[in-house]
């Protein structure tokens, strides 16, 4: 059984009245958010959810949860429906959550937040959990720091061992070795049989750890994949210093796209054949090189193409932005 | 069983304990006022026929010339019906709206709880102040009142606070309600407290407009009269099962709609 799949899962925000523009046009003031999305997560993956802002990760993780109800389509977390609520509240059991917006009581100290959740849903991971994450549960979350209170939300996450753990950006305020204890205890979660689902924009992250990713962009799927395949289709972002002077039709080979070239040399993203790059380099004077990953954006860039499309066929009024990821 | 409510009311503990002594303070002040008033050598009530009709209304003056009638209006009628129920109705105000606003409420429905059961708990734990208001502060009065070398009856006294518990939990419910409905805390909190400063004044000067006293029936100030309590001794059970039906109506319509609505959309 998947742990997660969406069935043509649909979220348009706004009450779909009809709205007059001048010079006889109507337009509806619907946002759709999320548009027929399709796609499983398996058990014991680890699966990465992308997309620019606004394109959609947060609604359809709300919506998941019965935050938020779907207009069409449906979605099952651990085989519950989530237009269910007696269903939802069953397997949210064994479901840890982690929002992107984090917010607790700033009143109150972590251990009692902590003790609240466990009233309701158990905690018998907790103090394992408080070794590795060590937010200082005595204090009162409004003396935190961001990277505290994101702490006490992974602690409040997986603390009842749940079978899926949703986050929405989860690593998003915690320091550069949190994050590496994080991902390498993401590592032993998946090893243990938990289903881990993210949202993310950092691509290190999701090489890291990720089995599969989907790609969201305008709510829709442009898709569904394992890392392997989308950093291959990402590519290397190189860039070169050269000694000969060359234009930019003479150096151009075959796999590089978006070439730039610079002051002594260029940059481009390269998609091709590592071997064919090389021997073509060495017919070159090169003084210096960088080989690295890309940006996500180039990524993305490389899934949604270079210019954006026209209007869709559903029209929308508003920003997408603004509202999709609220 | 009712983590929520415990949670809710361990959240506004300190809250609780400052009002339950500011009231108590401010009770036995009045209470040790009475005596240079009813030591003054006039008559007190000749002056209050004087006030007009609405004003002995809105503020249940029936007399201030015995102790009965004196806290009826500086303590039950002013600070309990007026500042409490306004007190309640904005307290309500903010329980579901502000979790929504501040994004807290996703954590909360993320766990393995209904959405019913979030509202009822969270309105059942204003319980805890009232409850706390009406078991301290009566007592505060009586002993108060007995230091003074006054009476009082304590049945009506106890009953007095017994009868202002649905009154209050009624001036609450209309603030969940407006929680539920409305986005903004700060918006529905506002909005409670001038809806029942309004229903206040209307059943205030409802009650001296010769057929217009209907009108008055929409305000929960009027199925709770500490000068009747105190003064006449009488009890108005009907008014306090009305209170408790309007609150279960209240209550109903706003686990409808929060059970229904997209949170934070």
């Amino acid at each position: 059984m998947a742990a997660i799949s969406l069935d043509g899962l649909t979220k348009r925000y706004g009450k779909g009245t009809r709205v007059h523009l001048p010079g006889s046009r109507t337009q509806s003031n619907e946002v759709l958010a999320i548009d027929s999305l399709s796609f499983e997560v398996n058990e014991g993956e680890i699966f990465g959810f992308l997309g620019p802002n606004g394109a959609g990760k947060t609604t359809t993780i709300r919506t998941l949860l019965g935050l938020l109800s779907p207009t069409d389509g449906t979605g099952r977390v651990l085989g519950a429906d989530v237009r269910d609520e007696g269903a939802l509240i069953e397997a949210k059991k064994r479901i840890g959550y982690l929002p992107a917006d984090l917010a607790f009581d700033e009143g109150l100290t972590g251990r009692r937040v902590l003790d609240y959740h466990a009233s309701i849903k158990g905690d018998s991971r907790r103090e394992e959990l408080l070794e590795l994450f060590d937010p200082p549960v005595e204090r009162k979350i409004r003396e935190y720091s961001t990277g505290n209170e994101r702490m006490l939300g992974i602690v409040q996450a997986f603390m009842h061992d749940p079978d899926l753990v949703i986050m929405d950006e989860p690593t998003s305020g915690l320091d550069p070795l949190k994050q590496e204890v994080f991902h390498e205890f993401l590592r032993d979660e998946r090893g243990r049989g938990t289903t881990l689902f993210f949202s993310s924009h950092v691509l290190g992250e999701v090489r890291q750890v990720c089995d599969r990713v989907a790609i969201l962009r305008d709510g829709r799927l442009v898709a569904l994949e394992d890392v392997d395949s989308l950093l291959n289709r990402g590519g290397k972002r190189v860039r070169l210093r050269l000694a000969d002077e060359l234009s930019e039709t003479e150096f151009t080979t075959e796999g590089m796209v978006d070439l730039h070239a610079l002051a002594d040399g260029f940059q481009f993203t390269y998609t091709g054949e590592y071997n064919a790059l090389l021997s073509h380099l060495a017919g070159h004077d090169v003084t210096d090189i960088e080989i690295g990953e890309p940006p996500l954006e180039d990524v993305f860039m490389h899934y949604y193409g270079e210019s954006e499309e026209p209007a869709d066929a559903e029209p929308v009024a508003t920003p997408r932005e603004e509202v999709a990821d609220a | 069983m009712l983590d929520i409510a415990r949670y809710e009311a361990e959240k506004r503990s300190k809250g609780t304990a400052a009002l339950t002594v500011g009231i108590a303070l401010l009770s036995l002040a009045f209470v040790a006022f009475f005596p240079s008033l009813d030591g003054a050598d006039v008559d007190i009530d000749a002056m209050l026929e004087a006030y007009p009709p609405a004003v002995q209304e809105a503020f249940g003056i029936a007399t201030l010339s015995t102790i009965e009638g004196f806290l009826a209006v500086e303590i039950y009628q002013f600070v309990w019906l007026l500042l409490l129920g306004l007190y309640f109705a904005y307290s309500a105000g903010g329980l579901i709206a502000s979790d929504v606003e501040r994004d807290r409420m996703d954590l909360i429905l993320s766990l393995p709880v209904s959405r019913s059961r979030v509202l009822g708990e969270k309105f059942l734990s204003l319980l805890v102040p009232i409850l706390a208001l009406n078991i301290v502060v009566p007592l505060v009065v009586f002993f108060g009142v007995l230091a003074i070398g006054q009476s009082i009856s304590p049945l009506d006294l106890a009953m007095v606070h017994l009868l202002s518990i649905p009154y209050l939990l009624a001036c609450g419910a209309i603030g969940l309600v407006l929680s539920v409905l409305l986005s903004r805390a700060d918006v529905a909190k506002r909005i409670a407290i001038a809806l029942v400063f309004v229903l206040f004044l209307i059943e205030s000067v409802s009650a001296s407009a010769e057929g217009f006293e209907w009108i008055g029936y929409a305000s929960p100030t009027y199925y709770y009269d500490p000068t009747a309590i105190l003064v006449e001794g009488s009890y108005d059970l009907t008014g306090a099962t009305v209170l408790l039906g309007a609150i279960c109506v209240l209550v109903l319509v706003g686990r409808f709609r929060f059970t229904r609505t997209d949170i934070g959309a």
